[in-house]
């Protein structure tokens, strides 16, 4: 089927080039002053090489009682063009109309292309294990609980667990991180992404339709299906366009000279049939019909390259004007992991001797601050005994003494003296003696701030965190982040009433970015909704305009420039084809130059530069 | 019941707006739907699978003879 698409296009091309060597010819021969018998026969062999095909599907058209089938209308200019005598202005609008259409094929099949291949993340091939024995099978037919090898440099054929083996994976394609991430028995790999450099053997999770990689390629071509406000204007313009330009065209040819008739005038046919058929040649609303969807489908496929994905080109312009950027803090902000901030020893102790201790007793808790403690003194001994008690802190024996490690008033109620103005999250004391504490706190991502920064610039002009966490951690955050808002200890529902009450103000779009694992309502009621970190949950997918595959904030930024973008493209193909037709018809309805050749050549430059431009939407690389 | 195809030598989105209202109002159709740019066509019917598929090659056929329909 691929031989015969080419062999069709190479048949256009001989089409067009042959047309153009006889129209060549003719007006050489018109030039020459050769008899017009022998002018006007190779003008009509140049005009039915060029228009043959043409004229086969307006055929089909007229069967169908299609009358504004833009091949119709070229046929109608052309032979009309014939019947008042301009033979080479019918035989261009046919070629031109031609090599137009071959361009425009060329221009969509390569946007396809580049799309597809962007797209392309899943292997054909995969190597099952059935024993010991390995076998290469089609992807496709891999089921769960099959085990299969990847080897260096292979695709991940389906969503796996590894059970045996460590490699550096390239997630890139799958989620624009450029950074590759470590694999080693237990990790989930996704399928699409590239193992590296070792051999890894993996339990397939889920077979390779429903994996995370075909449900980005799913996402993405139903992305289509939401149309953006520009296509949207481009499908009910060219409803509109074409019989009004036909329509016009008929006034213009048949009526202007009739009321000159009748007024006593003389009606010059000529003169006025040229211009309309002038008219006829710039109906066809192709460029703008093309060229805008066009736009949105290469920034959506761009995007999905970034591992950004929308949901949509309506999606791109709602994007585009966001004004309100509220996030989530924790995960989204912060990592989600905590670490200390700050040691603080009571007056005559040992730095280090406070870590020691307090690492020592916390050893084996499984508290997430016990493990920002232990982080500091890794090699810490495990303590000979240790009491939890719940909310409040532990109670350990470390090397033969009492070790207090919790809150203020854990100690406080073991009859530690601890001083008043003492900050912490965690009081430590030895023996029952206060020996100091330590602040623990979410890191914030390390590009958060800059995502900040850069959201601000982008012309957002609030950026703010809703939180579940309590103030005391949520403050530091918003502080060092400089952040415009902070909402502290909401609940899911009051997440969605703030959120609620941020669009009620009509300050512009509001944008909610969070993990989607608890806040999908929440997403879907923001204007845009972001789910960061891939296509975990369903909930949150249906919910959301937007899913950023990595849980990088750093995507939002670059999925606002790629929206502003593609929108910027779609709005310059839109106000160019316009102008320029509009132009053209003022010209010849005026008369002051009803050229046709100026007409046909104007409309096919409009198509391809405006479908050139249309493509540029899909390097989002730079952005 | 909807059937993905895949729905190539289409000319331009005009194009194939048009042959989504012929397939469209053909019978046993209830609803077509084409995606140009991606070259998918949706088609909702209740036709076993083989029929279906003839008559939507018929009424493609009808509006030009370079659009090639297949199965997904």
């Amino acid at each position: 089927m691929k031989k015969r698409h080419s062999l069709r296009l190479t048949h256009e091309v001989w089409q067009v080039l042959a047309g153009g060597v006889l129209l060549g010819a003719g007006i050489l021969s018109e030039h020459l002053g050769a008899p017009a018998p022998a002018v006007l026969a190779v003008y009509l062999v140049a005009l039915a090489v060029s228009g043959c095909t043409v004229w086969l599907d307006a055929l089909r058209g007229i069967l169908r009682r299609d009358l504004l089938d833009e091949k119709f209308l070229m046929t109608v200019a052309s032979v009309g063009a014939f019947i008042i005598g301009s033979y080479a202005e019918g035989v261009a609008v046919m070629l031109f109309f031609l090599a137009g259409e071959y361009f425009e094929h060329q221009a969509v099949a390569r946007s396809r292309k580049s799309i597809r291949g962007l797209m392309d993340l899943c292997p054909d091939r995969a190597i099952r294990l059935s024993g010991e024995i390995e076998e290469e099978i089609d992807a496709d037919d891999l089921s769960a609980g099959d085990r299969i090898v990847i080897r260096p440099g292979d695709r991940v054929p389906a969503d796996c667990t590894v059970l045996d083996g460590t490699a550096l994976i390239d997630v890139a394609s799958l989620t624009g991180e450029p950074l590759p991430v470590e694999a080693s028995p237990g990790s989930s790999l996704s399928s699409g992404t590239v193992c590296q450099n070792g051999r890894l053997i993996a339990r397939v999770d889920r077979p390779a339709e429903t994996s995370a990689a075909a449900r980005v390629l799913s996402l993405v071509e139903d992305a289509n299906e939401a149309k953006s406000r520009q296509e949207n204007f481009i499908t009910r313009f060219s409803r509109v366009y074409t019989p009004s330009v036909v329509l016009a065209a008929v006034l213009l040819g048949v009526g202007v000279p009739l009321i000159l008739l009748w007024s006593g005038h003389a009606p010059g046919w000529t003169d006025w049939l040229h211009r309309a058929l002038t008219f006829l040649v710039v109906s066809c609303p192709c460029a703008l019909v093309i060229s805008v969807p066009l736009s949105f489908f290469g920034g959506i496929g761009g995007a999905a390259s970034e591992g950004i994905l929308f949901k949509g080109g309506n999606r791109m312009n709602a994007l585009s004007r966001v004004k309100t950027v509220c996030c989530d803090k924790t995960g989204t902000l912060t990592e989600g992991k905590f670490e200390v901030r700050e040691v603080t020893p009571a007056a005559g102790i040992d730095r280090d001797h406070l870590v020691a201790v307090a690492a020592s007793a916390e050893r084996n808790s499984t508290h997430p601050i016990a493990a920002a403690i232990r982080a500091l003194a890794p090699d810490a001994p495990s303590p000979a005994s240790v009491e939890e008690r719940a909310g409040r802190g532990i109670v350990a024996d470390v090397d033969g003494r009492r070790v207090l490690a919790g809150s203020k008033k854990l100690l406080l109620e073991e009859g530690v003296l601890v001083p008043d103005d003492a900050v912490g999250s965690v009081f430590v004391a030895e023996d029952g003696k206060w020996i100091g504490c330590f602040t623990v706190g979410d890191a914030i991502r390390p590009e958060s701030r800059d995502t900040v920064e850069r959201l601000r610039k982008l012309g957002v002009k609030r950026v703010g965190m809703l939180t579940g966490d309590a103030p005391e951690n949520a403050k530091p955050v918003a502080e060092a982040l400089s952040l415009d808002f902070a909402r502290a200890s909401l609940l899911p529902d009051d997440k969605y009433q703030a959120v609620g009450d941020l669009i009620a103000e009509k300050n512009g779009a509001v944008l909610y970015v969070g993990d989607g694992i608890n806040d999908a309502p929440v997403i879907a009621l923001a204007d845009i909704g972001v789910a960061m970190g891939g296509v975990g949950s369903d909930a949150a997918i249906e919910a959301a305009d937007l899913v950023v595959m990595s849980d990088k904030l750093d995507r939002l930024p670059k999925a606002i420039r790629i929206a502003r973008r593609t929108v910027a493209i779609a709005r310059q193909n839109i106000v160019f084809a316009l102008a320029v037709k509009l132009a053209i018809l003022v010209l010849s309805a005026t008369g002051i130059n009803s050229s046709m050749w100026l007409a046909v050549f104007a409309d096919v430059g409009v198509a391809v530069l405006a479908i050139l431009n249309a493509m540029r939407a899909l390097r989002v690389k730079k952005l | 019941m909807k059937t993905k195809y895949s729905v190539s030598g289409l000319d331009c989105p005009n194009c194939a707006a048009k042959l989504e209202g012929m397939l469209g109002k053909t019978e046993g159709i209830a609803s077509a739907k084409i995606n140009f740019l991606s070259e998918k066509l949706t088609v909702e019917s209740e036709l076993p699978a083989d029929e279906l598929l003839a008559a939507v090659r018929k009424t493609a056929q009808a509006f030009s003879s370079k659009v090639k329909i297949d199965l997904l």
